[in-house]
């Protein structure tokens, strides 16, 4: 035992819930948190990048009218915002919904992720990651809504340049915070029935005909 | 010829991970907030909302063709096993249809959006519901071949490397 704390008891709290939980370790077949990250990452790009649009509209308007589509810079703006409202409603639920299942986690062990990582650590950055990407998100609907309704309002440019950096910064944050997650599952197998039941020793030709 | 091809590594992937999961993110999203922007629109009249809504129905559409490229890749590297080969198959003819069906959607809205722009006609937000319930089968088949049958993760490519699979 050495080296390992004298605190930590021989079995995992999961066993509790272990009557209830499928081969995925979870008490249903599907993760949750990566369909919603497909909301909020999504959400939160094209928010930015139409808001990028919508600041460089002088630029590009001869681009639009090359191509006879009709274009508001208003209207680019609007996507900026509303995708971000939804972006920050949305991301409230991927971040619990990413909490509960990992802390239902049973990561294969004695694996180093291909940035270098063990599965503990992995989940300690994505876990403290999300909830700093939550705040950030919601901290830049704040900023991006004082722009639109107060700072702004009368003006074509609806967003700061500091805004759009700050976003652009964030793609970098989601960048790698995403690859920690695909790694939970991909090198990890959390919660991916094939991997729990390999690392179990099963027959995947028998256990998923 | 086969030797000028990039080495796999051990998600069976020339890249480091999985492209195709990344790249739908603009299909789901998109294509999910296009129909409620549209649906909040008509409830509440805001039109302002129908360009939000046609926006991200473009991009939507831009996207799939991108996640349809890296799907294919992909699916030909996944070496699919048990009812997991069914279910890949399911999943690419549903993929390419859905590129057809954004695109016509995409122009049908394009005509909508030139002769009105603050008028959403009712049939349009009927074939957004549907388009919406066709991406959710379609996540779900994918979310069967990742996390049921953990096609590119690294132990079941381990496994199928070893011929257990």
């Amino acid at each position: 035992m050495e080296g390992a704390a004298l605190f930590i008891p021989a079995g995992s709290p999961i066993e509790q819930l272990a009557a209830d939980l499928g081969p995925n370790g979870l008490p249903y077949g599907l993760p949750i948190h990566p369909n919603l990250v497909h909301l909020t990452i999504g959400l939160f790009v094209i928010a930015i990048a139409f808001d990028i649009a919508g600041a460089l509209y002088p630029v590009e308007k001869r681009v639009f009218r090359f191509l006879a589509l009709p274009v508001t810079r208003g209207g680019f703006h609007d996507v900026g915002w509303y995708n971000l409202l939804a972006c920050s409603v949305v991301t409230f639920f991927t971040v619990a919904a990413g909490f509960f299942e990992m802390l239902l986690a049973v990561p294969v062990p004695g694996v180093t992720s291909s940035i270098g990582l063990q599965s503990m650590e992995t989940m300690l950055w994505h876990g403290v990651g999300g909830v700093v990407i939550l705040l950030v998100i919601v901290a830049m609907t704040v900023w991006r809504g004082y722009q639109r309704f107060r700072w702004r309002k009368d003006m074509g440019r609806q967003v700061q340049w500091l805004y759009l950096l700050v976003g652009l910064g964030l793609f970098l944050v989601i960048g790698l915070h995403g690859t920690l997650g695909a790694e939970l599952a991909a090198e990890f197998g959390v919660h991916v029935t094939a991997d729990q039941l390999l690392a179990a020793g099963a027959d995947l030709n028998e256990a998923l005909p | 010829m086969l030797e000028l091809l990039p080495a796999l590594n051990d998600h069976n992937l020339p890249w480091m991970d999985t492209i195709h999961p990344i790249v739908v993110h603009f299909v789901i999203a998109m294509g999910l907030i296009s129909f409620v922007f549209d649906l909040i629109g008509v409830i509440f009249r805001r039109s302002a909302l129908f360009e939000v809504s046609f926006w991200n129905l473009l991009f939507a559409t831009a996207a799939i063709f991108v996640a349809i490229i890296f799907g294919q890749v992909e699916a030909g590297l996944a070496n699919p096993y048990g009812a997991s080969r069914d279910i890949l198959n399911l999943h690419s003819t549903i993929g390419w249809s859905l590129s057809g069906v954004l695109s016509l959607m995409s122009a049908w809205r394009y005509v909508i959006r030139s002769k009105d722009p603050q008028r959403l006609p009712l049939p349009f937000l009927g074939a957004g519901g549907l388009l919406s319930a066709l991406i959710v089968v379609q996540v779900t088949l994918g979310n069967q071949l990742i996390w049921v049958y953990g096609l590119h993760t690294v132990p079941v490519v381990q496994a199928m490397r070893a011929g257990l699979v």
